[in-house]
C-alpha cells in the first residue's frame, strides 16, 4: 500500500471517529436540550397552574365583594365603605365606577391627606366595552395592565359587574367593581421558581397578543408585533401562531430583540379565557454542552497527535526503507562489480598459472625454462593467494563478522617480522629503506597481532610497491603515552617518494576495489582491497588512519592505535657501565640508538659518519681508553660500515667488538662483513631489548653466528604425524618435509590420529600437523582427545593446525582446543620450517 | 503531487477540528465614541413612560445601552390617558425616570407639577450633546434652560412614489406650477387622483397638511399678523388666504380627487396602505404617518408583490419650493426626583447623540431631530431644504389654538363647505 493511501485511510478513520464523536455528542446534547426544553415547558405549565390559582384566588375575593354588594342594595358610598373595611392588602385598592359615566369612587384617596376619592375610567379605554366581564363566578375577569388613574401605578384589575342603588332616586344602577393590584407587586411575586431558569421571563398576553403582563425582554405592546419585528413571518404563519398560542401548550424558538435565539414555551391560562402564559429564555442559557466540546476537543487532539506520530513514524520508516533500498541497490551493484572484478582479477593469475603450466609441460626437457616457468607460476599463485585472502577479509568486514582475537605479543617481533617481509621487495626494487624505531618502552602488548601485522604490512607493501626504483621509503614507529589507561599510543608512519595519489582518488581510496587510474599503477599487481581492509581493521581496533599524499611526490600514511599493555614485560634491562660508540648518518636513528643505549646504563658516543667514528676510535685508542663496543651502520656516505670496520681492524686491532647494523637483509653482505672483521650483526630497527641481547651476547664472547639460510640440518631425523584426509595435500606436505629430511606418517582422519597417538611409543613423533575439517573426527576434536591421553608425552605433544580455515577466529579456536600453532593453507614451506624450529626451540 | 496530497490530508483534520469549534460570534456593534462614566457593573432599573403603545426603536436603544451596562434594566411603559395621568404618575410609587414631554406643557398651569419634576438638561455637568440637535427644535425657557429634548421631529409633506415618476418620465415637482403640470401629466396617463390624502375628519386631513405650512410661512413674514393670529383676532384671517387658496387650487385643478380620497378610512394605516397600492404618485400626509410605512410594507400585499422606492418631500407650495415645518414630535424629560438619577442621565448622555437619535428615528421612521438626514433616505429630501424655508413653529411662537383655526378652516374649504372668504372672516371662531 502506498504511503499516501495509508495517510488517506488514517485521515478517513480519524474523520469517521471525529464524526462519530461529534454526532454522538450532538445527539447527547440535543437529547439534553430536549429534556431541558421539556422541563422548561413543564415548568411553564406549573407556572400556569400557580398563576391560575392566584388569579382565581384574587377573582374569588372580588366575587365575594360583588355578591355581597348585590345582595344588600348598596349605594356607591355603601359599597366603597364595605370594601374599605374588608380590604386588607396595603398596596391594593378597589374602584367602583358606573357603567354609563365610567366614574365613581376609589377605596383610596388620590394622594395622602387628600379627601378626593373620585375615580374616572372615561379616558382609559378599559371599560368602554365591558362584555368581557362575565357573570360573577363564571370566569376570571381580569383587565390588561393599565395605569391606575388614582395613583398612576401600572396595575391590573379583577372585575365584576355589580348593581348599586342611586342615592337620589333609589333606582338600581349598573356599575363595575374593580379589585386593583399594582403590577410591580405582582411581578415581584411572579418569579420563575427554578434556579436553572433564572433568566427565564414570563409574560401574559390576551387573545390579541397584547401584553397583560410584560416581561422585560418582551418588546412592543403586542407579542405578535414583537415576533414580527425580529423574526421572519408571513401572514399565514402569524395566523397559525396566534391560533396555536391561544389553544395549545407547546414551545418554539424565536429571535429576541438582541438577535439571540430563544426558546418560548406557551400555555393557555384555562381560567382566563383567551389568555396565554409565555415563558421565554435564551437558548444559550438552556444548552449546557461544554463537556461535550471538551470531549470532542480532547479526542480531536488525541487523534491529531496520533496521526502526526503515525505519520512521522511512517515517514521515518519510509525514509529508512528508501535508504535500505538504495543501499540494497548499491550492494547489488557492488556485488555485480565485485563479481566482474573478481572474474577479472582471479582469471588473470589463473591464466598465468594454467598457461605457464602448459608451457612447462611442453618444455620438460629444458630444466632452465621449466624452472623459470615454475618461478612465474609461484609468483602468480602467491598473488592469487593474496587476492583470495583479501577477498575473504573484505567479505568478513562487510558482513560485520570480522572480529579481533587479542593475544599477548612482542611488538619487537612484529616489527622484525615486518622488516624481514619487506626486505625482499626493497632489495628487488633497489629503493632506500629507513626503519626508525623511536621510544619503545613496552615490548609486550595485548592485541590481535595478525590484524596488526596485516595493517602494517599492507601500508608498507603499498609504499614499496608504488615507489619507483631509486626512491625512498621511511618507516617510523614509536610509543607515546596514551590517554586510555593501561594503553600505549603506538604510532606507525610510512612515508614514500612514490607516485602519490590524486585528491579525487583519496576520497574513495578506502572503498573496496579502488585503484588509481594511472598507467604506472596498472602495471603493478594489486586487488584494490588492501586499503579498504586496513581502514576497516584500524577502525575495528579503535585507531586512526591518516593519509597525506601529493601526486608525483609521495605519500605518508600514519596509523595511530591505542593498544593495551600486556601484563608480561621483560625484566629490567641493565648493562654494565661501558662506553659505546655509535655511528650512523641518519640523525634520528643515531639519537634513537644513543637514547636506547643510555637507558640500558651505558655511555653512548654518537658519530655521524664512518670517518668521524674512525677518528674517535683512534683518539680513544691513543689515550689508552678504547670504547667497549662500536656499533656501525652499514650504509653511510663516505666510509660505509664494512669499510670503517676494515679500517678499524687495520689501524686499531681486532680486539674491539664491532656490531654492524643494517635495515637490509644482511645475507648478501655477510661474507664481506665477516671478512672485514665484524663481530656481529644487528638488523634495524634497533630495539632496546635487541641491543641489550646483542651487547650481552657480544660481551660474553658468544658471538652467535648467523644461521645460514640453507642449513636445515637441525631438522634432520624429525618424524611428524600428519592428520590429513586429502591425498594431494598429504602428498604435498609429506614431499615438502622430505626435502628437509623430515619423515612423516599419515592419519587419514582425527580418529586415526588419536588412535596412532594412543599406540605410539614415547618420542615416536616430534609434533603433529593437524588438518581441521576431516571425516569421522575433526582436528579440533582429535586435539582435545589427544590432550586427554594419559601418557604425558602423548598428551603434551606439540600440535600445529594446518588448515584452510585461515581466519583469526579459526586460529583462536585451534589454540583453545589445545593446539600450539596455526599454519594456513596453502602452505608456505618457509613458514612451516619456521614453525617447526619454534616448536623445537621451545622443546629444548 | 504526493507532497501536496499529504499536506492536504494533514490539513483536512485540522480544518475539521477547527470546524468542530464554535464559530466566534461577529463583534456586535456598539455605539462608537460612547465611553461609560459609571461602573458598568451597576445594577438598577430605569423606566421610560410615554404615550406610544409601543416604542421598539427605544427598546432597541435599551439593548444598545446594555452593551455598556448589561445589568441596567430599561423598560418602556405606556401610560393610559397620558396627559392627564402624568402628574399623578410622577408623584406616585411607579415614578418613571424619563417621560414624554411637550413644549406646550411649559407655562401651562395644569402641567406645573410635571414641569416641576423636569431636570435641566442643558446643565453642562450632564454632558448631553445638545448641539447635535437642530437649533429650531430645542426649546429654551425664559432662563435659557432646556428642560425637554426632542428625540423625533414632526413635519408635513407628501410621500412620493419614485418608481412611478420614473416610469412615467416625470420629475418630482419643485414648485407649485410644476406640481400642477405633473398632476396633469399623470391624469393624462389615466391616474384619476395624482395626489391623495385623508379627508374623513379634520384631524389629520390632507387640507391641513397643505395649508398649515403655507399659513405658518405667511405668519413668519408678518409678526403683527402672527400676534393677531395667536390672539385669534379675526383680522389675522387674511393670513390664511394663500394657504386656503393652495388647497382650493389643488382640488379645482384636479390634482386631488376628493371622491377617491374619501375612500381612505383613517389617516394612518389606510393612508399608507393606499399609497402602497402603487398607483398614487403623491400621498399628502404628516411625518407621523410616514413613521408607519416601514412596518406596513410587509402588511401590504400590493407592495410585497411590487415594491417600489418612495421618499417624503415638502409640498412645493411656492415658486421656490416647499417649506420644512420643523417641529418636535416626541421630547424626553428626565424626572429629577427619580431613583437612579445618575444612570438615567448616563442613558440620556448615550441617547442624545447623532448616531443614536438617527438610529432610533430610522427605526421608527420619524424625522430625526439631528442635523444629519443621511441615515434614512426617505427623509433625505428635507435635508436639502434651505434654512430660509425651514420654519420652527415653536421658535416662531405659534400656539395651539392657532393651529386649530387653520386646520378646521382648510378642512371646510377643501370639502367645499365654506368659501375662502367665509373662512377668512370666521378666523378665531372655528372650534
Amino acid at each position: 500500500m502506498k504511503k499516501y493511501w495509508i495517510i488517506f485511510v488514517n485521515v478517513i478513520i480519524m474523520l469517521a471517529m471525529l464524526s462519530f464523536v461529534v454526532i454522538y455528542s450532538n445527539q447527547t446534547s440535543r437529547n439534553t436540550t430536549q429534556r431541558q426544553i421539556e422541563h422548561f415547558e413543564n415548568t411553564t405549565i406549573t407556572m400556569e397552574h400557580v398563576t391560575e390559582n392566584y388569579l382565581e384566588g384574587e377573582q374569588r375575593i372580588c366575587d365575594v365583594w360583588a355578591r355581597y354588594i348585590n345582595s344588600k342594595e348598596m349605594t356607591m358610598e355603601d359599597a366603597i365603605s364595605f370594601i374599605r373595611i374588608s380590604h386588607v392588602l396595603p398596596n391594593a385598592s378597589a374602584h367602583i365606577v358606573y357603567e354609563d359615566t365610567l366614574s365613581g369612587l376609589s377605596t383610596r384617596a388620590k394622594s395622602e391627606g387628600s379627601e378626593d376619592y373620585s375615580v374616572s375610567y372615561a379616558r382609559i379605554g378599559l371599560l368602554n366595552d365591558v362584555s368581557w366581564i362575565k357573570a360573577i363566578g363564571e370566569s376570571i375577569n381580569i383587565s390588561r395592565a393599565y395605569t391606575n388613574p388614582v395613583n398612576g401605578e401600572q396595575s391590573i384589575a379583577f372585575c365584576n359587574a355589580v348593581t348599586l342603588h342611586d342615592e337620589e332616586t333609589g333606582e338600581p344602577k349598573k356599575a363595575i367593581l374593580l379589585r386593583v393590584l399594582p403590577l410591580s407587586e405582582l411581578e415581584e411575586k411572579w418569579v420563575f421558581p427554578q434556579e436553572e431558569f433564572s433568566n427565564a421571563e414570563l409574560s401574559m398576553i390576551d387573545d390579541d397578543g397584547d401584553y397583560i403582563i410584560k416581561g422585560h425582554s418582551f418588546k412592543n405592546s403586542s407579542f405578535f408585533e414583537f415576533y414580527r419585528s425580529y423574526n421572519q413571518a408571513d401572514p399565514a404563519f402569524m395566523q397559525e401562531l396566534e391560533q396555536k398560542l391561544s389553544s395549545s401548550t407547546g414551545y418554539f424558538t424565536m429571535q429576541n430583540s438582541r438577535g439571540e435565539e430563544c426558546i418560548l414555551a406557551y400555555t393557555p391560562i384555562a381560567a382566563a379565557g383567551g389568555w396565554t402564559l409565555l415563558n421565554m429564555m435564551p437558548m444559550k442559557d438552556l444548552i449546557v454542552n461544554n463537556e461535550n466540546w471538551m470531549l470532542i476537543g480532547f479526542v480531536s487532539a488525541g487523534l491529531l497527535i496520533l496521526f502526526v506520530f503515525d505519520l512521522s513514524v511512517i515517514l521515518g520508516i519510509n525514509k529508512q526503507l528508501q535508504v535500505a533500498a538504495r543501499e540494497a541497490a548499491a550492494a547489488n551493484k557492488a556485488k555485480t562489480d565485485f563479481l566482474s572484478t573478481m572474474s577479472h582479477d582471479i582469471r588473470t593469475p589463473m591464466n598465468a598459472i594454467i598457461g605457464l603450466t602448459t608451457i612447462a609441460e611442453k618444455n620438460l626437457n629444458d630444466p632452465a625454462a621449466v624452472g623459470e616457468h615454475l618461478q612465474k607460476i609461484s609468483m602468480a599463485s602467491n598473488h592469487l593467494l593474496t587476492l583470495i585472502n583479501d577477498i575473504l577479509d573484505i567479505s568478513k568486514v562487510e558482513s560485520g563478522k570480522l572480529s579481533l582475537s587479542p593475544l599477548t605479543f612482542s611488538i619487537v617481533e612484529t616489527v622484525e617480522n615486518l622488516v624481514n617481509l619487506s626486505q625482499p621487495m626493497v632489495k628487488e626494487k633497489n629503493i632506500e629503506f629507513n626503519f626508525r624505531v623511536g621510544k619503545m618502552d613496552m615490548e609486550y602488548l595485548y592485541a590481535d597481532q595478525l590484524r596488526l601485522n596485516q595493517i602494517y604490512i599492507n601500508i608498507l607493501s603499498n609504499a614499496i610497491k608504488y615507489t619507483e626504483p631509486g626512491g625512498r621509503v621511511s618507516v617510523d614507529i614509536y610509543e607515546e603515552e596514551s590517554e586510555k589507561p593501561g594503553c600505549v599510543k603506538l604510532t606507525y608512519r610510512v612515508s614514500d617518494t612514490g607516485i602519490g595519489m590524486s585528491p579525487e582518488f583519496m576520497e574513495t581510496m578506502y572503498q573496496p576495489f579502488s585503484r588509481q587510474t594511472d598507467s604506472r599503477v596498472n602495471s603493478i599487481q594489486g586487488t584494490g582491497l588492501g586499503l579498504a581492509i586496513t581502514k576497516q581493521m584500524v577502525d575495528l581496533m579503535g585507531g586512526i588512519i591518516d593519509c597525506q599524499s601529493e601526486q608525483g611526490k609521495g605519500t605518508t600514511f600514519t596509523v595511530v592505535l591505542d593498544l593495551p599493555i600486556a601484563e608480561r614485560q621483560r625484566e629490567d634491562m641493565e648493562l654494565d657501565p661501558m662506553d659505546v660508540l655509535v655511528a650512523d648518518d641518519d640523525q634520528i636513528l643515531l639519537d634513537t640508538v644513543v637514547d636506547a643505549l643510555q637507558s640500558l646504563g651505558v655511555t653512548a658516543f654518537p658519530a655521524r659518519s664512518g670517518q668521524e667514528a674512525l677518528e674517535l676510535i683512534k683518539a680513544r685508542h691513543e689515550s689508552g681508553k678504547d670504547y667497549d663496543i662500536v656499533i656501525l651502520d652499514w650504509k653511510m656516505p663516505g666510509l660505509d660500515g664494512i669499510e670503517t670496520t676494515r679500517r678499524i681492524r687495520k689501524e686499531i686491532g681486532t680486539e674491539l667488538p664491532i656490531l654492524l647494523i643494517s635495515a637490509y637483509d644482511w645475507a648478501d653482505m655477510e661474507e664481506l662483513a665477516k671478512e672485514a672483521g665484524a663481530s656481529g650483526f644487528v638488523s634495524k630497527p634497533l630495539f632496546r631489548s635487541k641491543l641489550y641481547d646483542k651487547i650481552n651476547a657480544l660481551l660474553g664472547k658468544e658471538v652467535k653466528s648467523v644461521e645460514p639460510e640453507n642449513d636445515y640440518s637441525d631438522l634432520q631425523g624429525m618424524n611428524i604425524l600428519i592428520a590429513e584426509d586429502n591425498d594431494i595435500n598429504w602428498e604435498i606436505i609429506s614431499a615438502m618435509l622430505e626435502m628437509f629430511g623430515i619423515t612423516s606418517e599419515r592419519a587419514e582422519n582425527g580418529r586415526i590420529c588419536v588412535e596412532k597417538m594412543k599406540e605410539a611409543k614415547k618420542g615416536s613423533y616430534d609434533l603433529i600437523f593437524m588438518d581441521i575439517q576431516m571425516p569421522e573426527m575433526n582436528g579440533l576434536e582429535a586435539t582435545r582427545n589427544i590432550r586427554k591421553l594419559e601418557d604425558p608425552w602423548a598428551s603434551s605433544i606439540p600440535i600445529i593446525a594446518m588448515t584452510a580455515d585461515a581466519f583469526s577466529e579459526n586460529v583462536t579456536e585451534c589454540l583453545n582446543a589445545g593446539m600450539n600453532g596455526h599454519i594456513a593453507k596453502p602452505i608456505d614451506i618457509k613458514l612451516v620450517v619456521k614453525e617447526i624450529r619454534r616448536i623445537k626451540e621451545k622443546k629444548s | 503531487m504526493k507532497r501536496l496530497l499529504c499536506t492536504m490530508l494533514f490539513v483536512l483534520p485540522l480544518i475539521t477540528l477547527c470546524a468542530c469549534g464554535t464559530a466566534p460570534k461577529p463583534k456586535e456593534e456598539a455605539a462608537a465614541g460612547f465611553a461609560p462614566k459609571l461602573s458598568t457593573e451597576e445594577k438598577c432599573k430605569i423606566t421610560v413612560a410615554g404615550s406610544y403603545d409601543n416604542f421598539e426603536a427605544l427598546e432597541a436603544e435599551f439593548d444598545r445601552f446594555n452593551k455598556f451596562y448589561p445589568n441596567v434594566q430599561l423598560n418602556y411603559v405606556k401610560l393610559d390617558d397620558y396627559n392627564n395621568v402624568l402628574a399623578t404618575v410622577l408623584e406616585g410609587n411607579d415614578r418613571p425616570n424619563i417621560f414624554f414631554s411637550y413644549t406646550w406643557m411649559i407655562g401651562n398651569d395644569q402641567y406645573k407639577p410635571v414641569v416641576a419634576h423636569m431636570e435641566e438638561l442643558s446643565d453642562t455637568a450632564l454632558g448631553l450633546n445638545l448641539s447635535c440637535i437642530r437649533p429650531g427644535l430645542l426649546n429654551h425657557d425664559a432662563d435659557g434652560k432646556v428642560m425637554l429634548v426632542p428625540v423625533f421631529s414632526r413635519t408635513y409633506g407628501m410621500l412620493v412614489n419614485n418608481d412611478l415618476f420614473e416610469k412615467e418620465g416625470q420629475k418630482i415637482p419643485t414648485s407649485f406650477d410644476e406640481m400642477i403640470k405633473v398632476c396633469d401629466a399623470f391624469k393624462a396617463k389615466g391616474i384619476k387622483s395624482p395626489m391623495m390624502g385623508y379627508t374623513q375628519k379634520s384631524s389629520g386631513c390632507f387640507m391641513n397638511t397643505v395649508a398649515y405650512p403655507q399659513f405658518t410661512a405667511t405668519l413668519a413674514k408678518d409678526p403683527d399678523a402672527l400676534a393677531k393670529a395667536n390672539a385669534l383676532d379675526p383680522a389675522a384671517g387674511e393670513s390664511m388666504r394663500p394657504a386656503l387658496g393652495a388647497v382650493e387650487r389643488l382640488i379645482e385643478s384636479g390634482c386631488i380627487d376628493l371622491a377617491e380620497c374619501d375612500k381612505i378610512e383613517d389617516n394612518y394605516t389606510q393612508v399608507i396602505l393606499r399609497f402602497f397600492e402603487g398607483d398614487v404618485p403623491m400621498m399628502i400626509c404628516t411625518g407621523d404617518t410616514v413613521s408607519g410605512t416601514k412596518k406596513r410594507e410587509s402588511q401590504s400585499e400590493a407592495f410585497t408583490a411590487s415594491p417600489f422606492k418612495y421618499t417624503f418631500h415638502p409640498i412645493p407650495l411656492s415658486d421656490q419650493g416647499g417649506y420644512f415645518i420643523d417641529s418636535p414630535s416626541v421630547q424626553f424629560s428626565v424626572n429629577k426626583d427619580c431613583d437612579n438619577l445618575d444612570m438615567t442621565n448616563e442613558f440620556m448622555r448615550f441617547l442624545i447623540t447623532s448616531e443614536e437619535l438617527n438610529q432610533m428615528a430610522s427605526m421608527k421612521r420619524l424625522v430625526t431631530p439631528t442635523t444629519d438626514f443621511s441615515l434614512d433616505p426617505v427623509y433625505a429630501p428635507f435635508g436639502q431644504v434651505p434654512a430660509e424655508r425651514t420654519i420652527s413653529p415653536e421658535v416662531l411662537g405659534i400656539t395651539d389654538p392657532l393651529t386649530v383655526q387653520i386646520r378646521i378652516a382648510s378642512y371646510q374649504v377643501g370639502k367645499g363647505e365654506i368659501t375662502i372668504d367665509d373662512a377668512v372672516k370666521k378666523y378665531g371662531s372655528f372650534e
